[in-house]
C-alpha cells in the first residue's frame, strides 16, 4: 500500500515541473540575451548563431527551429574551426573545450560586430563579451562593455543591470 | 489512507490550477536566471560532471541553500538530516567518542567511507573509538571540523570506489565542495536551546570573498559554535535519596573553525589553488559519578570526573592545474593534514596518590598526520574516450604521547586513566598508488568506465583494485546503471599501534592491569595477535533512473562483501604478570551488506516565482556477518559487539524533504523516520522502536540583505524509548543511562532556534 501511495504521488508530480541542464539554460540564454543587444550592421535575412565545436548536441536546433530574433529567422551554423565562421555572424558561442585557443579565436574576430558568448572562466576579462557562469545552480552574466562597444554592439541597460559589467572607465 | 490520497490529489491539482507553468522557452530572461540547473556531481567518475541521469552509480548532492534551511550548523548533523542510511548517533559516557562523533553510511563501518575536501582526501581524526559506540574500533574523519557556511555543495557517492580513490571508499565517498566565485559576503548568527531548557547553543559564522582576476577568488569562512550540555541522565540509585549526578547527554563544547579557499587563475588558464582549514574544539563530558567513600583521602562525598578534550586540526592544500600540449590537462597537488586530541580529566583524583593526588590531570595526546602528493593527467579524445591517469604518494604518522605520571600511576585518574610511557608510540608508513581510469562514451546512449588502481603500502604490501561501471540510456527518460568492483581499506596506523592500559585493585588487594594492546605488544602476541591485513571488499550495484521532463525517480540495489573486517576484540582473560586481560585489533570477520535506495526528487518554479522542492527517499540496508575468522572474537565473548554490527543501526530510514519559497518567504520541512535498532546488554538483545522526527524552518527576508529565521530540529520532541525490560543502576529504564547511546537521533529532544543572516 505504501509503495502504491509513493508511486501515485510521483506519477502526479512528474507532470508539473522541469529539471534543466546547464547546457539547456545556456542554450536558452543565447537567444534571450540577443534581444537586449543591437547590431549596427547591414540588413541581412537571417540571424546567425555560430557555435564552435557544438557542445549542445541537438538542444539548439530544438529551441531555435522556427524561431526569430529581431525579426529575422535564426540560422544555426556549427563550425569546427574559427576560419569557417560565416560573414554576418551575429553571435559566436565558444565552448569550454576551446579555452586554450581563446586568444587566437578572439584575435580572429577582433572588431567584428559579433557578440561572443562563452562559459570559459575569465572570458569577459580575456576580451570576450558575454561570459556565462553558474552560482548556486543559477545562471549569471559578466559583460565586457568595452569590447562590446569596440565591436560596435549596443547592449541595453536592462541586460547590464542584471549582469556584472567590466568597463575600464567605470567609476 | 483515503484521506491521505485525497489530500495529495487536492494539493497537486490546486497548485496546477493556481500556478500553471509556461514553457521555459517562452519565459523571461529573469525567469530563466531564477531557474536552477540540474544537480550535478563529479564524484562518480573522477571529475567528469554528471547529473543523476548520466551517473554510472548512485549519487546525491546537497546544496548550500538546502544546508542553510536545515538549521543545522555542524556537518555531521547536516548529512544525517538529508541522507537516510547516514547514521551518526550522539554517544555519551564514551570517553573520547563523546567529543568526535562517529558516522556510518549504509550501515557499514565508520572508517569505510572516504571523505574528500574539494576532491582531495581528508585526514582522519586521531581518536580511535574504543568504547561500545557505533564506530567502535574505527577512526573516522571529524566532519565537524569543516564550517558548513564554506560549503557550496556536498556530493555523495553511494558506491564502492577504491579503484578510483584508494583506501576506505567501500561504503561510499563524500566530497565536500567549497564555495567558489560569485558568492556574497555573509554573516549568520543563530541561537537556541532544547525544549527541556538546556543545551543552549550559539553559532556565529562569517563568509568573506575577495574576487580576483579571471574569476579567481579568496574565500574565508570563520565560525564558532558554543553549546552547553544536555542532561538526560536518570537518578543514581546508589545514593540515598537517589539523585541525578552523572551527566548523560551532549557535551559542553566550543568549536572554532576557519577555512580559506582560493583559486588564482592566470591568463593562459593555469590555476593555482589552495585551501587552509584550521579547527579547534574544546569539549567536556563526564564519566560516571564516583559515590561517597569515607576511606578516600578527599572527595569523600563523591565526585564526578569530567573528561575534557582539546582537539586541534588542520589541513593545508596547494595545487596547480592547467593544460599541457596535446590537450592534456594536469592537476598537481599536495595536501597535509593533522589532528591532535589532548585528553584532560578534571574534578577527579587518583586513589593511589592519596592526599597528594591532583584533581586535574593531563592524560596524554593522540596525534595523526597525513601528507598526500598527487598528480592527475587527463585527456579527452575525439572519439568519446576520456582517459585519466595518476600517481599518488602518501606519508602517514600516528603518535601517542604519555600524560602526567599522576594520570596513570597506580589506579590512575578516575574517569579516564592516562596514557603511560609504555603506550607512547610514533608509527609511520608510506604508500604510493598508480591508477588509470578510462571512460568511453560509446554512443550518446551508452557509456562505460573501467578503473584500476595499484597501491603499495610499506606495512602490509600491495593491493590492486578494479571497477567497471556503465550507464545505458534506454530512452531519454529511462537510464540504467551498474557498477561492480573490488576495494580495500588499509588498517589505520591507530588500529595497529593504539594501546591504553589501566590498573585497578583486584579482589586480593593487588594492582592488576588490563587494557588495549598493540598487535605487536608481547602481551598481545602471546595471545595470538598478528599484524593487521587490509580489509578487502567486493561490490555490485544496479539501478535505474527515470527522468521525465519534470522529476527524477531513482532506485538502486547494492551489495558489498567485506573480508577480514578489523575489530577490536573484547577483553580476553590472561595471566601475564599483573596483567589480567588484554584486547587487541584483529581481522575478525567477513560481512555482507545489501540494500536498496529509492529516491524521488521534484523541483518546480511556478509563475510569480513560487518555488517548490519535494524529495522522498527510502533506504534499507542489512549487514550480515558471514564468517568469524578470529578465535579472539566469538559469539561468547563478543556477542554485544557482533550483534551491534548487524542490528544496532536502523535497517531502514526515510526522509520527506519539502522546501517552499516565495520571496520574501522560505519554508523548509523535513520528516525523518529512523527504523528500529537494538543493543545487547547482559547477553540479551534490547529492541528500540522506530522514531519519526520533524525539522522546520521559516525564513523571512526583512530586507534584500537581511533574512530572519525561526525553526526547530525534532520540533515535536521525539525521544527514543527507554530500555523496555532492563532495570539497573547503570543502564536501565530506571538507571543512570535510561536511553541507548545507539539512538540514531540522540536523546536530547527538541531544539528551537532563531537565526539572522546578513548577505552583502
Amino acid at each position: 500500500m505504501k509503495l502504491k501511495f509513493i508511486f501515485i504521488f510521483f506519477l502526479l508530480i512528474s507532470s508539473l515541473s522541469a529539471y534543466q541542464s546547464e547546457k539547456y539554460l545556456e542554450a536558452l540564454i543565447i537567444g534571450k540575451v540577443a534581444k537586449y543587444v543591437e547590431w549596427n550592421t547591414q540588413e541581412t535575412k537571417d540571424f546567425i548563431i555560430a557555435v564552435l565545436h557544438n557542445p549542445f548536441a541537438d538542444i539548439l536546433d530544438t529551441i531555435y527551429k522556427h524561431k526569430t530574433i529581431h525579426g529575422k529567422k535564426v540560422k544555426l551554423i556549427y563550425i569546427d574551426d574559427i576560419g569557417e565562421l560565416p560573414q554576418n555572424t551575429n553571435i559566436l558561442y565558444i565552448p569550454q573545450e576551446d579555452a586554450a585557443q581563446l586568444p587566437d579565436i578572439i584575435d580572429k574576430i577582433k572588431d567584428k560586430p559579433i557578440l561572443t558568448i562563452s562559459p570559459i572562466r575569465g572570458f569577459a576579462e580575456k576580451e570576450g563579451i558575454l561570459q556565462i557562469y553558474f552560482v548556486a545552480r543559477k545562471i549569471k552574466f559578466k559583460i565586457n562593455l568595452d569590447i562590446a562597444k569596440q565591436n560596435d554592439l549596443y547592449i541595453k541597460s536592462t541586460l547590464l543591470r542584471i549582469s556584472e559589467v567590466l568597463q575600464k572607465d567605470k567609476s | 489512507m483515503k484521506k491521505r490520497y485525497a489530500f495529495l490529489f487536492s494539493l497537486i491539482l490546486l497548485q496546477s490550477l493556481l500556478y500553471g507553468r509556461e514553457s521555459l522557452e517562452d519565459s523571461s530572461l529573469e525567469d530563466i536566471m531564477n531557474t536552477e540547473s540540474d544537480p550535478v556531481v563529479s564524484i562518480d567518475s573522477h571529475g567528469q560532471m554528471n547529473d543523476y541521469f548520466d551517473a554510472r552509480a548512485a549519487v546525491d548532492v546537497i546544496y548550500a541553500d538546502q544546508i542553510e534551511h536545515s538549521g543545522y550548523t555542524l556537518l555531521t548533523d547536516v548529512l544525517r538530516y538529508f541522507i537516510p542510511g547516514f547514521n551518526a548517533p550522539e554517544p555519551s559516557l564514551a570517553d573520547g567518542s563523546d567529543h568526535v562523533r562517529a558516522f556510518t553510511l549504509r550501515g557499514m563501518s565508520a572508517d569505510q567511507t572516504l571523505i574528500l575536501l574539494n576532491g582531495k582526501r581528508l585526514h582522519t581524526s586521531a581518536l580511535l573509538h574504543v568504547n561500545t559506540t557505533i564506530g567502535r574500533g574505527s577512526n573516522n574523519v571529524d566532519l565537524d571540523t569543516i564550517p558548513v557556511y564554506a560549503i557550496e555543495k556536498i556530493e555523495i557517492l553511494r558506491d564502492g570506489a577504491a579503484a578510483q580513490y584508494g583506501s576506505d571508499a567501500i561504503a561510499g565517498v563524500i566530497n565536500i565542495v567549497l564555495k567558489g566565485t560569485g558568492y556574497k559576503n555573509s554573516i549568520a548568527l543563530q541561537g537556541g536551546k532544547r525544549s527541556a531548557g538546556d543545551g543552549e547553543k550559539t553559532d556565529l559564522s562569517a563568509f568573506v570573498t575577495i574576487p580576483l582576476k579571471y574569476d579567481g577568488f579568496i574565500n574565508m569562512t570563520a565560525a564558532t559554535t558554543h553549546a552547553n550540555q544536555t542532561q538526560r541522565a536518570g537518578a543514581d540509585r546508589r545514593l540515598s535519596p537517589p539523585e541525578v549526578k552523572t551527566h548523560y547527554g551532549l557535551p559542553d563544547a566550543t568549536i572554532y573553525q576557519f577555512l580559506l579557499n582560493s583559486e588564482l587563475p592566470f591568463q593562459n588558464g593555469t590555476i593555482i589553488y589552495s585551501h587552509v582549514l584550521l579547527n579547534k574544539k574544546e569539549s567536556k563530558a563526564s564519566a560516571f559519578f564516583r559515590t561517597p567513600d569515607s576511606s578516600r583521602a578527599f572527595n569523600k562525598d563523591g565526585f564526578l570526573p569530567m573528561i575534557r578534550g582539546d582537539i586541534q586540526d588542520y589541513s593545508v592544500n596547494f595545487g596547480i592545474k592547467g593544460e599541457l600540449p596535446y590537450d592534456v590537462s594536469y592537476d598537481l597537488s599536495q595536501i597535509i593534514g593533522a589532528n591532535s586530541f589532548r585528553f584532560y580529566v578534571d574534578e577527579s583524583m587518583n586513589y593511589s596518590l592519596g592526599v597528594s593526588s591532583p584533581t586535574s590531570f593531563y592524560n596524554g595526546k593522540l596525534f595523526t598526520k597525513q601528507a598526500t602528493t598527487n598528480i592527475d593527467l587527463k585527456k579527452n579524445f575525439e572519439n568519446g574516450f576520456h582517459l585519466l591517469s595518476g600517481a599518488e604518494y602518501r606519508k602517514e604518522q600516528y603518535t601517542i604521547s604519555s600524560g602526567d605520571s599522576a594520570s596513570y600511576t597506580g589506579t590512575g585518574a578516575q574517569g579516564l586513566t592516562g596514557f603511560q610511557p609504555r603506550n607512547a608510540t610514533d608509527a609511520s608508513r608510506d604508500s604510493y598508488a598508480l591508477y588509470l581510469d578510462g571512460i568511453w562514451d560509446f554512443t550518446p546512449k551508452l557509456s562505460s568506465e573501467l578503473a584500476g588502481r595499484y597501491e603499495k603500502y610499506s606495512d602490509f604490501g600491495t593491493t590492486t583494485n578494479v571497477k567497471f561501471a556503465g550507464n545505458y540510456k534506454m530512452t531519454k527518460h529511462l537510464s540504467f546503471r551498474t557498477s561492480v568492483g573490488t576495494g580495500f581499506r588499509a588498517p589505520s596506523l591507530a588500529q595497529s599501534n593504539y594501546s591504553l592500559t589501566s590498573s585497578y585493585i583486584d579482589a586480593n588487594g593487588t594492582l592488576a592491569t588490563q587494557g588495549t594492546f598493540k598487535t605487536s605488544d608481547p602481551e598481545a602476541v602471546s595471545e595470538g595477535a598478528t599484524p593487521l591485513k587490509p580489509e578487502k571488499s567486493q561490490h555490485l550495484s544496479v539501478g535505474a533512473v527515470y527522468k521525465t521532463e519534470h522529476a527524477y525517480i531513482m532506485a538502486d540495489y547494492f551489495y558489498t562483501k567485506v573480508n577480514d573486517k578489523i575489530m577490536l576484540s573484547d577483553n580476553l582473560p590472561v595471566s601475564i604478570g599483573n596483567i589480567t586481560a588484554v584486547r587487541f585489533f584483529t581481522n575478525a570477520i567477513d560481512t555482507k551488506t545489501q540494500g536498496i535506495d529509492f529516491k524521488a526528487v521534484y523541483n518546480n518554479m511556478f509563475e510569480n516565482n513560487h518555488k517548490l522542492d519535494i524529495s522522498f527517499w527510502y533506504h534499507y540496508d542489512i549487514t550480515t556477518i558471514t564468517n568469524i575468522n578470529s578465535p579472539y572474537v566469538t559469539q561468547q565473548n563478543s556477542l554485544a559487539q557482533l550483534d551491534a554490527i548487524e542490528n544496532s543501526q536502523p535497517k531502514n530510514s526515510q526522509r520527506v524533504l519539502v522546501n517552499y519559497k516565495k520571496e520574501p518567504y522560505n519554508i523548509a520541512l523535513n520528516l525523518s523516520r529512523f527504523g528500529s535498532f537494538s543493543q545487547v546488554v547482559s547477553g540479551k538483545s534490547r529492541e528500540f522502536d522506530p522514531m519519526i522526527t520533524a525539522d522546520f524552518q521559516a525564513t523571512y527576508a526583512v530586507k534584500r540583505y537581511l533574512n530572519v529565521s525561526v525553526g526547530g530540529n525534532n520540533i515535536f520532541n521525539a525521544m527514543p524509548n527507554k530500555w523496555k525490560d532492563l532495570s539497573g543502576i547503570g543502564l536501565g529504564y530506571d538507571g543512570i543511562v535510561p536511553y541507548s547511546e545507539y539512538s540514531p537521533v540522540g536523546f536530547s529532544g527538541a531544539f528551537y532556534y532563531v537565526k539572522a543572516t546578513l548577505k552583502f
